[in-house]
């Protein structure tokens, strides 16, 4: 057969799905792992304010999921055709699902957000008090309901891209649960700087320490991921061998080594363990590694992406 | 046929006509129906017998209108160049999957299995172009058509010569009979009596899709 019976050629060249998926599911995590922190924390808390980072996690919620929307349908040949989605459900079809997901999403968001920002709503809306009446009372299951659709929109991102066969990289059981993490990761970040720039928070809070106490958890189980994934593909079949070769290419060696384990791995680390004696009171500091967990975050996700989709079977 | 499947749990005959009506339009949508009287439509490409003219990729573009530049189905030259003499030519095109993953993936359902012809093919009124079966495909055999903007694939001419009675356009336009085409589940087909004596490959197996489309690789002559 002399191995000529194989074909090398294809019909779509390239990177077929490029930096605004990379975008969308940059965006879906933060609002997903925002809206995690900001309901676990507030429960825990018992909180009967709104606080800050109440508020940061539902703002952040609502417009990165909006935002990530437009992306998506953006990224569309025929945009004006999303709503075909919408009356031809295949169940069978994880993108399917997740839109059903996202139109259950964006809603609790959007109450969420009513929730988070009522007295300031009502205050230049007042006739929408009779909404916030009915809806008062709904809160507790709202964020119950709220926090699983949040980690479903995390988890679904990934499912989505891990189910195409063609990609080694991105065909793995360690999808879903990295994008869970990452987003977390990258939610912590934003409702940090949201909180603390917006919200007044005092740097050095209650809610604040809890965000800096769960960011190690959350980055070494991150780091753990990451290296599963890379060491699934380097004991793997022949396929997942050639793209291992992703971590160590030129092309995208740096976006893996610099953007994710330098920006959202090294940079934290460094600033805040070794020396987080002088710079831990430093706002500027702060904000510095955070801006930067998030860059790393998009990073990883344009990794996976790209890097993915160029080392086929 | 699937149809008559319908009609015979409409006269409400049996249980096993239940089972079978909801297996095919159901539960399973995805996978072709298996009632025996159904198609499975496949195609052999023996390289054996491929000159490389390229006349099949010239019918397929003008029978199903693909635009210029574009194809549904190419011939790729994959000669040795140490070996120029031993000629190697390969089938490009949608292989056909039994367990199509650009099927499942489709969150419109533009991208379908015919219920007749059990054909993957388009629907492309539907398709809103998120390119997903073009990323699902293992065979990197999907392309987005760029006078309909929906994404394509070689579907058996099912909406064109098929439809028609005829042979898909390959097929017809091939002088050296290097492409066979017909019914697997049609025990006395020309498909299925090559099919018995010589032996075929499908590309990837492994990735479980199931693929219709059989290849016979060249025998080497006087080794
Ligand atoms: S080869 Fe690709 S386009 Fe054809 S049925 Fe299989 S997955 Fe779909
Ligand atoms: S590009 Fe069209 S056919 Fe392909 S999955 Fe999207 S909607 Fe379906
Ligand atoms: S028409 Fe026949 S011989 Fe010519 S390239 Fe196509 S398959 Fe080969």
């Amino acid at each position: 057969m002399d191995g000529a019976m194989n074909f090398t050629i294809g019909f779509s060249e390239g990177v077929v799905w490029g930096w605004p998926i990379a975008a969308y599911l940059l965006l879906a995590g933060i609002s997903g792992g925002a809206m995690i922190i900001s309901i676990v924390t507030r429960h825990f808390k018992e909180e009967v304010e709104n606080s800050p980072l109440t508020k940061a996690g539902s703002l952040i919620g609502f417009v990165t999921i909006a935002f990530g929307m437009v992306f998506l349908v953006g990224d569309l040949h025929k945009p004006l055709y999303f709503w075909k989605i919408l009356i031809n459900y295949n169940f069978h079809s994880v993108m399917s699902i997740g839109v059903i997901a996202i139109s259950v999403y964006i809603p609790l968001t959007a109450v969420m957000f009513f929730y988070a920002f009522e007295k300031e709503i009502l205050k230049y809306f007042g006739f929408l008090s009779f909404v916030a009446k009915l809806l008062r009372p709904l809160r507790p299951y709202v964020e119950f309901i709220t926090l699983w659709f949040a980690i479903i929109i995390c988890a679904y991102t990934g499912f989505l891209i891990s189910v195409l066969v063609r990609f080694p990289l991105l065909n793995t059981a360690l999808l879903p649960a990295l994008f869970v993490v990452s987003g977390l990761s990258a939610g912590n970040a934003a409702s940090g700087i949201i909180a603390t720039k917006f919200f007044k928070e005092d740097m050095h809070s209650f809610d604040m320490k809890v965000l800096h106490r769960i960011e190690w958890p959350i980055m070494i189980a991150e780091i753990l991921l990451v290296f599963m994934l890379a060491v699934s593909l380097v004991v793997g079949n022949e396929y997942q061998k050639h793209a291992f070769l992703a971590f160590t290419s030129n092309e995208f060696g740096l976006l893996f080594w610099g953007g994710v384990v330098g920006l959202s791995f090294l940079i934290p680390i460094i600033f805040n363990l070794l020396l987080g004696k002088f710079t831990s009171h430093s706002r500027a500091v702060y904000y510095f590694t955070a801006l930067s967990v998030i860059a790393g975050v998009f990073c990883l996700r344009m990794f996976i992406l790209y890097a993915g989709q160029t080392f086929g079977i | 046929m699937s149809n008559d499947g319908r009609r015979k749990f409409l006269k409400g005959i049996g249980l096993g006509s239940l089972v079978m009506s909801v297996g095919s339009y159901g539960v399973v949508a995805n996978k072709p129906t298996t009632d025996k009287k159904s198609k499975h439509y496949a195609m052999i490409f023996d390289q054996n017998k491929c000159v490389g003219c390229t006349d099949c990729e010239i019918a397929c573009a003008k029978v199903n209108k693909v635009p210029k530049g574009q194809f549904r189905m190419i011939i790729e030259d994959k000669t040795d160049p140490k070996k120029p003499r031993e000629r190697r030519m390969v089938r490009v095109s949608c292989q056909q999957c039994v367990e199509a993953p650009c099927v499942q993936v489709c969150p419109s359902k533009a991208c379908h299995r015919d219920n007749l012809t059990n054909i993957v093919t388009m629907n492309a009124d539907d398709c809103i172009g998120c390119l997903y079966c073009i990323v699902a495909c293992p065979y990197n055999v999907r392309f987005v058509n760029e006078e309909t903007h929906a994404a394509e694939n070689c579907n058996f001419c099912e909406n064109t010569n098929l439809k028609e009675g005829k042979d898909p356009a390959c097929i017809e336009a091939c002088k050296y009979e290097a492409i066979v085409f017909g019914d697997l589940n049609d025990e006395k087909s020309k498909i299925n009596r090559i099919l018995k004596i010589k032996d075929s490959l499908r590309m990837k197996p492994e990735l479980g899709t199931k693929p219709s489309l059989r290849y016979i690789p060249a025998v080497r002559l006087g080794v």
